[in-house]
């Protein structure tokens, strides 16, 4: 156990035994599939009316949204030429399904069907249509552990979307609400802020939505406040989510001969450009 | 073998039976439930039944291989569920004279500290690490309850093709 909570030297022993388990976790996942399915067989003609109504305004919104953002999207790609800040780099999504959440007291996991056979890599992203649900933490072939936003200590770099302060935000165990921490007394939040992820961190793309503010108490002897949120995707609900294959290339350079410091700047595409300020 | 409930000798176990028992327990275990802290560990009941009752069949070793399987599976530490399965399975075998002879309620009473230590032994493991103790995980406790609750009835299904009688003579029932 100290082993494989201080070095992480087990890995290969633990792919073996789930490859030998994995088929047996399938087969029990079976009755409930079946039973799912049997309940969509028999929903009736009148809700699936209703639902492919809902769907075609939903798409209708969807689509004029998507023309706009794309717009946007240019219009902005353009701006940040212009003034030479790093492009925003586009990522990719693949559908994941989520098999089940395993019984364990201490943390709160989801394994999803896809693995490092996908494309999947440790610390990819996973969300669905609303948020951000949580990261990966453990890499199978074809199936991955993801750790849930409510997950302990669970961390996510996120910004305020009204005022655009940075914060992290940390899951402080199952059941109970998230917390923003490090935060002075006297920082401008409100309840129901909408928190986003800022993408400083180079594994969550900007711009996803993580949690709401609910409460905030604010101990001016500590100077410091107790924030806590609610994470806006339904963490426990569905059973298909997304996973954000996201590389936002900002690894350092190698020390080549064209990258050594004192040697100028190659302006390489992508890169983050630094401008000389001051006197030149 | 003598079965101290009701004073007959039962029937030599089969040891396939053993293995499939456990198989189903397992399975039962990867049931897609979800994460509720009261859902019984069908394994544990299946291994310490079979420790006590029959540990030439089922020691250690079997108890140590299953938490493997178990630790994976709940994406634990590596370890974790090896040991406390390890463990209980030492502590069923040697306490298995003294349990085999009381009463299945009795039975039930005297198991419910081996229970606990299965159900509390990752809430305890994370404190020795981290040094947090995580209040949460203390309903594990529920789990270990209902596990003695069903004790009586996985001894009635465990030891019934044991207790089937030797010869039935159709004709004269008594």
């Amino acid at each position: 156990m100290l082993i494989d909570f201080r070095f992480k030297a087990l890995d290969p022993i633990r792919s073996n035994v789930n490859w030998l388990l994995r088929p047996l976790e399938y087969v029990m996942m079976m009755p409930r599939n079946m039973y799912e399915a049997a309940s969509e067989y028999f929903t009736s003609r009148g809700t699936l009316d209703k639902e492919n109504q809902e769907m075609k305004v939903r798409q209708a919104e969807l689509s004029l949204l998507a023309n706009q953002s794309e717009f946007l999207l240019i219009e902005n790609q353009n701006l940040r030429q212009l003034i030479d800040l790093q492009n925003q780099v586009p990522f990719k999504t693949l559908s994941v399904e989520i098999l089940f959440n395993p019984p364990n007291p201490i943390s709160q996991r989801i394994v999803i069907n896809r693995g490092s056979a996908d494309g999947l890599k440790q610390g990819s992203p996973i969300a669905n249509d609303s948020g951000i649900l949580g990261q990966v933490v453990r890499l199978y072939n074809h199936s991955a552990e993801v750790s849930l936003l409510e997950d302990r200590d669970f961390a996510v770099p996120v910004q305020v979307a009204r005022n655009g302060l940075r914060a992290a935000v940390f899951g402080a165990g199952r059941g109970n609400p998230l917390e923003l921490r490090y935060l002075p007394v006297a920082s401008d939040l409100e309840v129901g802020d909408v928190l986003i992820t800022s993408g400083i961190d180079g594994v969550y793309p900007p711009g996803f939505a993580v949690a709401v503010i609910s409460r905030i108490e604010r101990n001016a002897d500590k100077n410091s406040s107790n924030v806590f949120c609610v994470p806006i995707a339904p963490v426990n609900r569905y059973r298909q989510a997304l996973a954000l294959l996201y590389d936002p290339q900002w690894d350092a350079n190698a020390s080549t001969a064209t990258n050594k410091p004192g040697s100028p700047i190659i302006n390489a595409p992508g890169r983050r450009q630094t401008r000389a300020r001051g006197m030149q | 073998m003598i079965d101290f409930q009701s004073g007959y000798i039962l029937r030599p176990v089969n040891p396939v039976f053993i293995y499939f028992s456990l198989l189903c327990a397992l399975l039962l275990n990867l049931l897609p439930i979800g994460n509720y802290s009261w859902v019984p560990d069908w394994l544990i009941i299946c291994i310490v039944f079979w420790n006590i009752h029959q540990h030439r069949f089922i020691g250690v070793g079997t108890a140590f291989f299953l938490g493997l399987l178990m630790d994976v599976h709940n994406s634990d530490l590596l370890g974790l569920h090896a040991f406390s399965y390890s463990l209980v399975a030492y502590l069923a075998i040697s306490w298995h004279r003294r349990i085999i002879v009381l009463n299945v309620l009795t039975q039930a009473m005297h198991l419910l500290p081996i229970f606990l230590l299965v159900s509390l032994f990752p809430v305890i493991t994370h404190w020795l690490l981290s040094g947090e103790i995580y209040w949460w995980a203390l309903t594990g406790a529920i789990q270990a309850i209902i596990e003695a609750v069903l004790w009586p009835v996985a001894t009635q299904i465990l030891l019934s093709p044991q207790r089937r009688p030797i010869d039935v003579d159709h004709n004269r029932p008594l």
